[in-house]
């Protein structure tokens, strides 16, 4: 009985799914760089990250949902909405720490009545995601009109500021985030009440975890990055459409699946969730390099998906039949 | 159980006369006999989708994926026929067919593995949007014969072909659901799966099929949508489940399982359409109507639940 | 050694009600720090309320709760944790996906800077926790989902331990344990004793309880039947306790002339829980099936009748070779099954009467899939006035009924059937005695008629009352097979409780 980790352990920590994923990353990237060299190139590559890495923030907190035992479809539509806030506050004249702090403020507010619906009046959480969907969508078509937002004010672009001239804002907010949302998950009570309250509510609830406040608190903090995501996105743009980039829950809901969290909740970690992010963003890019027709890329993410999922269930019920 | 449902039918019924009555008397273009033909023929899409989704959430399950079938099949017909050069017919049978064949795996996979159908139909969701924009290329096809749009464009005795159809599947639906042995058994795996396991039930088999259904019924609802607007885009079908699925719970089925009617879906199929319809003729932008819909979604399932829980 | 002073924990005079059933009247029971007292008593004794109310889950009616001599009142769960109480149900509360230091410190973990768990610290206080109950092969840093059951067990209990629990309440610990983890169970039990730790030892395994315990108390039909020192009692004073001696007239024998042996079963075995089964039941035969909870009885049920099919091993119906994969195989044999749990396996609660006598035969009542309604009203009328189920209407929800009502409805749907071979498992648990002395009755007409019946109790009066002959399962085997004429409380107890080495015996 040592108190350093047993070869076994070790073992599966290496053959863990964020060390696939690290390692997948990497094969991928020399397997392209090998049949088309210019993938490789520094701009590629520096543009693949910056325009994804949107996805990886709002990945984490749809990650702490799924792990909660919950799911979120209507992400996508909210980004959206706040990337139009945001963009609409900056243009009307408003400080530009308003027009960034303002979708935070909307996004945790709306995520949080959703998880109160959920948590307190136990409507399932896909239906409350789904109508949320439509009506943000909705909102947004008929608020904007479906008008553009130009003229947005240069000092609207947080995405193009470079920190100490070499770090992008997007890189570092991601790696940042990232990070800190998986000490907080690993190291802080309240994240692992996350894991306990979706990998068993029974056992949680004995031992002082409330599932529902898990659940309200959880969405929240879903809608925090999300805010974070549509800020992201909305500042590396110089037009701001008015309808919701499409399939865009459908990518993050994947990126996290495909990271590692189990969709019958109780497992998972954001940092698998941002490499996720970072492969499927490296497989869209890779399909135009290897002159693929970029529009097989939904078709790959979506066999990752159901790929995933089929494995995840059958080793959980493997385990649960051997003990 | 039954006899809370029919009265919950006929409140619905109720509040929809009333609409009816208000929207008609709030625009004078509304009660017209064109204008109500026309909101049939818009509707069917929607509405054959919305009985095998009965079905399927009827038996506590659910079906996320229709929306994507939609587009795979309404390209899978381009396709076959333009580039694969099948005659149309035939074509329109491969569509189909894969449509079976799409709901059929979801049907596997959720009573082989044991998976629950959410997660599964998400997952088939992203596969089945993906194949369809990477067949289709995002191209589109066009310039189908003439006999190819009395489906979606035509009229029998002075009714759109498709609501013909649609109504014809609307009574068999409702006879299986109502009156066959296979409609008991959905609602038994809705209220107990366990129990009608241990009443020899064929629950498997059952659940295989109603996926199936609403495979198929996609794909027939792709012939319908191609025929009626002359082309075949693969985001085709997008945001469909979400109407159907409203439709299916405001028409009274239980999210849970173990309850509903194909009757209460038809109404709330209808009420749906003539919502939309009376928002669009009042101005609202057409992609401004679907809040709406999210807000009746999420109002019956309020309603719904609340109402349970008075109950006990 | 328990020590003096007052018991850690108490209860007295306690009475508890539940809408139709009185699980508790007048249980007095007691645990002082540093002693083993086993809790025994047949299924529906009480004794799972009791642990109910000695946990916090459930309030009682009245009576009294005293801990450490001082009385108090468990509200909830939580204060039950707090005054010391912990316990290990049979279904483990765990979470598989985290670690074994994890699952024991959740909720409570040592706490450094800025409210950030130690997980050194964590991981430290388990590997000692550990340590003291001298566990050799458990890694602080394992999933739980990868451990074994006796192990996973083990968890639980340092999870107790690590909530500083005086009092341990253990709901059947070995019901699901090896041999080897039974002896390591023991181990740590004696450990616990030693430390002072009061442990309440719910089992119903004769020799454990002869080997473990300092104590034992009865319960029988909710009521306290009495508490002696296990060095001064033997097997054959507790069965006598937890089965008393009526085997009143409420279960008037028939006879029925026993026809050819309608189920021959030979050499059955489905794992994990049946290991190699020989059965017969001839027609007009009631066969008994004795054994304690876990012993395989319903899993040998639910074989015979197509819900986990045979690996190995043949089946005859009739002297004919037949093979039940399937529930419907089974029904289209003839065989029905009256489950144990009517609530999730018997009924649908939410259907109508009326569908629910139907739910079984549906493929009797249908032509070209279209059921007959008229056919089904009438069975289900036919039906009511048969089995005299009350209910205020065909179209009332199943769920509204009495549990005997309840018991009718699923025995009934499957009568309407005609099977010959009838099992029923657990046919009168939990139904008032109107209700059980008329399906008694009815079985009695069934085997007049020819039906062969297979039924599964626990109810000691009702199996030797009723039975031609008493068979007796433990861990997946027939151990004892006896006619009627000898099967007597203290015989079927023993074989039931493998109490073979007479070691209950007085010193």
């Amino acid at each position: 009985m040592s108190a350093a980790a047993s070869p076994v352990q070790i073992l599966r920590r290496i053959a863990s799914q964020e060390a696939m994923l690290a390692v997948a990353i990497i094969g991928l990237a020399i397997v392209v760089g090998f049949v088309n060299p210019r993938f490789l190139s520094a701009n590629n590559l520096s543009d693949l990250l910056l325009g994804n890495a949107y996805i990886a923030v709002a990945a984490i907190g749809m990650s702490m949902v799924i792990v909660s035992g919950n799911i979120d479809i209507s992400v996508g539509a909210l980004i959206g909405v706040l990337a139009t806030v945001s963009g609409s506050l900056a243009v009307a004249g408003y400080p530009i720490a308003f027009a960034w702090g303002a979708p935070l403020v909307i996004g945790i507010a709306v995520m949080a009545a959703q998880g109160a619906v959920v948590a307190y009046l136990g409507i399932p959480s896909i239906v409350v995601t789904l109508g949320m969907w439509s009506i943000l969508k909705g909102g947004l078509i008929s608020v904007t009109g479906g008008r553009w937002i130009t003229d947005l004010p240069n000092s609207f672009h947080l995405a193009d500021v470079e920190v100490f001239g070499v770090l992008p804002m997007p890189v570092l907010i991601m790696v940042g985030a990232t990070i800190l949302a998986a000490i907080w998950m690993r190291f802080w009570p309240g994240g692992r009440a996350i894991y306990a309250a979706g990998g068993n509510p029974e056992a949680a609830r004995l031992c002082g975890v409330s599932p529902r406040r898990t659940t309200i608190f959880v969405f929240a903090a879903h809608g925090f990055f999300a805010g974070i995501a549509a800020l992201m996105f909305a500042t590396q743009l110089r037009v701001i459409q008015s309808t919701t980039p499409a399939g865009l829950e459908l990518v993050v809901i994947t990126a996290s699946v495909v990271g590692g969290v189990s969709i019958l909740g109780g497992v998972g970690t954001v940092i698998g969730s941002t490499l996720a992010a970072v492969l499927l963003a490296e497989i869209a890019s890779a399909l135009v390099f290897i002159n693929v027709s970029p529009y097989w890329t939904h078709a790959v993410q979506g066999s990752l998906i159901l790929a995933t999922v089929i494995a995840d269930i059958l080793r959980r019920r493997r385990r649960l039949g051997a003990a | 159980m039954n006899r809370y449902l029919k009265r919950h039918e006929t409140i619905l019924a109720a509040i929809l006369i009333v609409a009816l009555i208000g929207l008609g008397y709030l625009n004078d273009q509304f009660l017209t006999l064109d204008n109500l033909l026309n909101q049939g023929r818009l509707m069917t899409e929607i509405g054959l989708i919305a009985l095998p989704m009965t079905f399927v959430i009827v038996t506590g399950g659910i079906d996320l994926s229709v929306g994507a079938i939609v587009g795979l099949c309404a390209i899978v017909l381009g396709v076959a026929w333009k580039n694969w050069g099948l005659p149309l017919p035939l074509a329109v049978v491969v569509a189909l067919g894969v449509g079976a064949l799409a709901g059929f795996c979801n049907g596997l996979v959720i009573t082989r593995l044991k998976a629950p159908p959410l997660i599964v139909t998400i997952a088939t969701l992203a596969l089945y949007r993906g194949l369809a924009e990477g067949i289709s290329k995002a191209r589109s096809v066009r310039g189908y014969p003439d006999w190819f749009y009395v489906l979606g464009q035509g009229e029998v005795f002075g009714v759109p072909t498709q609501l013909w159809i649609l109504g014809a599947c609307i009574v068999i639906a409702g006879v299986a659901l109502d009156r066959t042995s296979f409609g008991r058994t959905l609602y038994a795996i809705g209220a107990n799966e366990t129990a009608a396991r241990f009443s020899a039930l064929a629950v498997d088999r059952a659940k295989l099929i109603v996926y199936t259904l609403s495979g198929l019924m996609s794909g027939l609802s792709a012939f319908v949508l191609v025929s009626r607007v002359t082309t075949t885009r693969s985001d085709m079908g997008l945001g469909y489940e979400l109407d159907v699925i409203a439709a299916v719970v405001l028409g009274g089925a239980s999210i849970f399982g173990g309850a509903g009617t194909v009757w209460g879906t038809v109404i709330g199929l209808v009420m749906i359409q003539l919502l939309k319809n009376g928002l669009a003729l009042t101005g609202v932008k057409g992609d401004a109507t679907i809040i709406v819909i999210g807000v009746v979604l999420i109002a019956s399932v309020l309603i719904a639940s609340s109402l349970e829980r008075r109950r006990e | 050694m328990s020590e003096a002073g007052p018991p850690r924990l108490e209860v007295r005079d306690i009475e508890k009600s539940f809408p139709g059933v009185r699980a508790l009247s007048g249980v007095s029971y007691d645990v002082h720090a540093g002693e083993v007292h086993a809790l025994m008593g047949e299924n529906g004794a009480g004794k799972s309320t009791l642990i109910k109310i000695m946990s916090g889950v459930v309030q009682p009616d009245k009576g009294a709760i005293l801990i450490d001599g001082l009385e108090s009142r468990l509200a909830g769960p939580d204060d039950a944790r707090r005054a010391g109480i912990a316990t290990i149900y049979q279904e483990l509360l765990l979470f598989p996906e985290l670690t074994v230091a994890e699952n024991i410190f959740l909720g409570h973990a040592p706490k450094g800077r800025f409210g950030r768990i130690d997980l050194s610290a964590m991981r430290e206080r388990a590997r000692a926790l550990i340590a003291s109950l001298d566990i050799d092969e458990l890694d602080a840093d394992e999933t739980v989902g990868r451990l074994s059951v006796g192990n996973r067990q083990r968890v639980e209990i340092l999870r107790a331990l690590s909530h500083d629990a005086r009092v341990l309440i253990m709901d059947e610990p070995t019901a699901a344990l090896t041999e080897t983890d039974v002896r390591r169970l023991f181990d740590i039990v004696r450990r616990l004793r030693a430390r002072g730790v009061g442990v309440v030892y719910i089992s119903h395994r004769m020799d454990e309880i002869f080997e473990i315990s300092d104590r034992v108390t009865v319960l029988r039909d909710g009521a306290f039947i009495g508490t002696r020192q296990t060095r001064e009692t033997n097997s054959g004073e507790l069965v006598e306790m937890m089965v008393g001696r009526r085997i009143e007239a409420l279960f008037p024998k028939v006879e029925a002339p026993l026809g050819e042996a309608v189920l021959e079963a030979r050499d059955l075995v489905a794992k994990p829980m049946t290991r190699g089964v020989s059965v017969t039941v001839r027609a007009g035969e009631i066969v008994g099936l004795a054994g304690l909870v876990g012993s395989g009885r319903s899993e040998l049920a639910q074989t015979l009748f197509g819900v986990t099919p045979a690996e190995s091993g043949e089946i005859r119906l009739n002297g004919e070779l037949v093979s039940i994969r399937s529930p419907a195989e089974g029904r289209a044999l003839g065989v029905a099954y009256v489950p144990e749990d009517r609530g999730t396996q018997g009924l649908v609660r939410a259907m109508s009467v009326k569908h629910n006598f139907s739910l079984a035969g549906l493929n009797r009542l249908t032509w070209l899939g279209f059921i007959d309604r008229a056919a089904e009203l009438k069975l289900a009328r036919d039906a009511v006035k048969q089995f005299d189920v009350k209910t205020s209407s065909l179209d009332e929800a199943a769920g509204r009924l009495s549990g005997g009502n309840q018991q009718k409805i699923v025995l009934g749907k499957w009568l309407a059937n005609k099977p010959r071979l009838l099992i029923l498992d657990e046919p009168t648990r939990g139904i008032d005695v109107g209700a059980k002395a008329e399906i008694h009755r009815l079985m009695g007409v069934l085997v007049r008629e020819g039906v062969a019946i297979l039924m599964i109790s626990s109810e000691l009066p009702e199996v030797l009352g009723m039975s031609d002959r008493v068979l007796v399962m433990r861990e997946g085997r027939i151990v004892a097979e006896l006619p009627r004429a000898e099967a007597t409380p203290s015989a079927v107890g023993a074989a039931m409780m493998g109490d073979l080495s007479g070691r209950g015996q007085a010193a």
